[in-house]
């Protein structure tokens, strides 16, 4: 029991870390970035690249990040900012990044299923329970993270130029904000988010080229649920995640991983605002 | 139109795709004036506003200049950072963020809060006394002071403000206009109002332009012989 519960609020954690870029972008720039699962399996390679290279395995967190979101940066400008009028067709572009950023790694590193290093093993016993300490510390990064975010959207005068911008950029502009140099900033943030959560969960897993498939999709339907609040998206990742370990556990892991996209749809159906208050 | 102008319109045209609706337009105006655009709905008051503003471009040729820089053809935000304050006539708050947060956005420096706040509750004492509150549950006349207020946050030197007395009752009004008839005089503050309260902007006003279809068809100074005569007749159903 307290086995399924650590389970559920790993998952909540892991899910939340991966879908808070796709939500800050999403927010700001009122796209889907369909290049998240590819930043996230840049995040993964970055991790392989810190263990080939003998580092210290933690170093894969700072490093992924740092990758992300020089990419990011360079994304952005080449491919999302010529497409800020044409919504569509940069939905579209991010697909095929997503495609293409496969494909470069498939060309770099092979496209062979590849293990990192963990920064720590083992378990711990946690309220009677042995459970493995690195699910524990992703609960912790999973907290920062959401914590961090907060702080930025809410104690920061950049966090409060951007939530003008999400809430109406028409009005931010006419009050002299650049709202490109925030668009600039978020997608990049977005992707950063994005590459450290695959670093964070490759030592769960392991890394191929297309590890970030599954992860965009759940990601994308908690986004559509979640409205552009980070506290729905909170308790959509707790709900749908705890959903997503109970069916896995209980029922079946294939069935387990369709969980989040069909309860995503049936809210949807039957609540179309989803999590969001509005 | 002098160079120094606070705002010098010239020749300008603008409009939505194939739709002209602002046609060869050109006025000035100086600073510690306060000049009031009148006009009918859809004759082109607000898309005038929002062309000087950047939101929409300039055609034909035409040139707009703040204070003797050229602006036209420069996005929004570099237009604002011209020390002009503008304030929309639709969904010009922020609803969903504090009092607070909606002063600070009309700043350039976060740093100039505490200054700026005590400029603006000398104005508006109840925007110092509820800055935690939610912009969106304020009454409809407080959300108007505190567009006036975010507006005068940074000290500007020009003010394009659209149809701000529109559902206000008449206290409200009054209050707005000894506001801004303070701004001009104490600080000398331009003013380009848009309005079709014509009472209300021509108590506060030094002098007025008509716009009919787009074009400017008259302009003068308030209390000339004949000024009350030609708009009432322009404005006249």
């Amino acid at each position: 029991m307290i086995a399924t519960l650590l389970d559920i609020v790993t998952s909540a954690a892991i899910l939340y870390a991966v879908a808070a870029g796709l939500l800050i972008v999403f927010g700001v720039m009122k796209i889907i970035n369909f290049a998240h699962g590819g930043f996230l399996t840049i995040g993964g390679y970055s991790a392989l690249a810190v263990t080939k290279l003998g580092w210290n395995p933690w170093a894969s967190l700072v490093f992924a990040t740092g990758i992300g979101f020089v990419a990011g940066m360079i994304i952005e400008r080449l491919v999302v900012k010529p497409l800020y009028s044409r919504p569509l067709d940069a939905i579209l572009a991010t697909w095929g990044l997503g495609i293409i950023i496969g494909q470069l790694i498939t060309i770099a590193f092979g496209r062979e299923v590849q293990f990192v290093q963990s920064p720590m093993s083992g378990a711990i016993e946690f309220a009677g329970a042995s459970y493995s300490s690195y699910r524990l510390v992703l609960v912790l990064a999973a907290t920062v993270i959401g914590v961090g975010i907060a702080a930025l959207l809410q104690k920061t005068r950049l966090g409060l130029v951007t939530r003008a911008v999400i809430m109406n950029e028409d009005l931010a502009r006419g009050l002299g904000i650049n709202s490109g140099l925030v668009r600039f900033f978020t997608f990049s943030l977005g992707a950063a988010l994005a590459s450290l959560a695959g670093a964070l969960i490759t030592p769960l897993s392991s890394v191929d080229p297309n590890m970030g498939v599954p992860w965009l999709v759940n990601a994308f339907m908690l986004v559509l649920v979640s409205g552009v609040s980070f506290m729905s998206l909170l308790v959509a990742t707790v709900v749908f995640g705890g959903a997503q370990v109970l069916v896995s556990t209980y029922v079946s892991p294939v069935l387990g991983g369709l969980t989040i996209v069909v309860a995503a749809a049936v809210l949807m159906r039957v609540r179309p605002q989803g999590f969001s208050r509005e | 139109m002098s160079a120094a102008s606070a705002l010098s319109v010239s020749g300008v045209s603008s409009g939505y795709g194939e739709a002209v609706i602002v046609r060869d337009v050109s006025l000035a105006m100086e600073s510690g004036e306060i000049l009031a655009l009148l006009g009918k709905n859809g004759m082109g008051k607000s898309t005038l506003l929002k062309t000087i503003m950047g939101f929409l471009p300039v055609r034909s040729g035409g040139s707009i200049r703040v204070f003797g820089d050229t602006v036209s053809g420069l996005p929004p935000y570099r237009v604002a950072r011209r020390a002009i304050a503008y304030t929309p006539q639709e969904q010009a708050l922020f609803q969903d963020l504090t009092v607070e947060e909606n002063l600070r956005l009309g700043l350039r420096d976060d740093r100039t809060f505490d200054a700026g706040l005590a400029r603006v509750t000398k104005a508006f004492a109840f925007v110092g006394e509820r800055l935690a509150q939610r912009a969106g549950t304020l009454s409809g006349g407080e959300q108007k002071m505190l567009l006036v207020a975010r507006a005068l946050m940074a000290a500007p030197k020009l003010m394009l403000i659209d149809e701000i007395t529109e559902g206000l009752q008449p206290s409200v009004i009054e209050r707005l206009a000894g506001v801004l008839r303070a701004q001009r005089d104490e600080f000398g503050t331009a003013i380009l109002l848009v309005e079709q309260n014509v009472r209300f902007a021509l108590s506060v006003a030094d002098s007025f332009a008509l716009i009919k279809s787009g074009e400017i068809v008259d302009r003068g100074r308030v209390g000339d012989a004949g000024a009350e005569a030609s708009i009432g007749t322009h404005l006249s159903v």
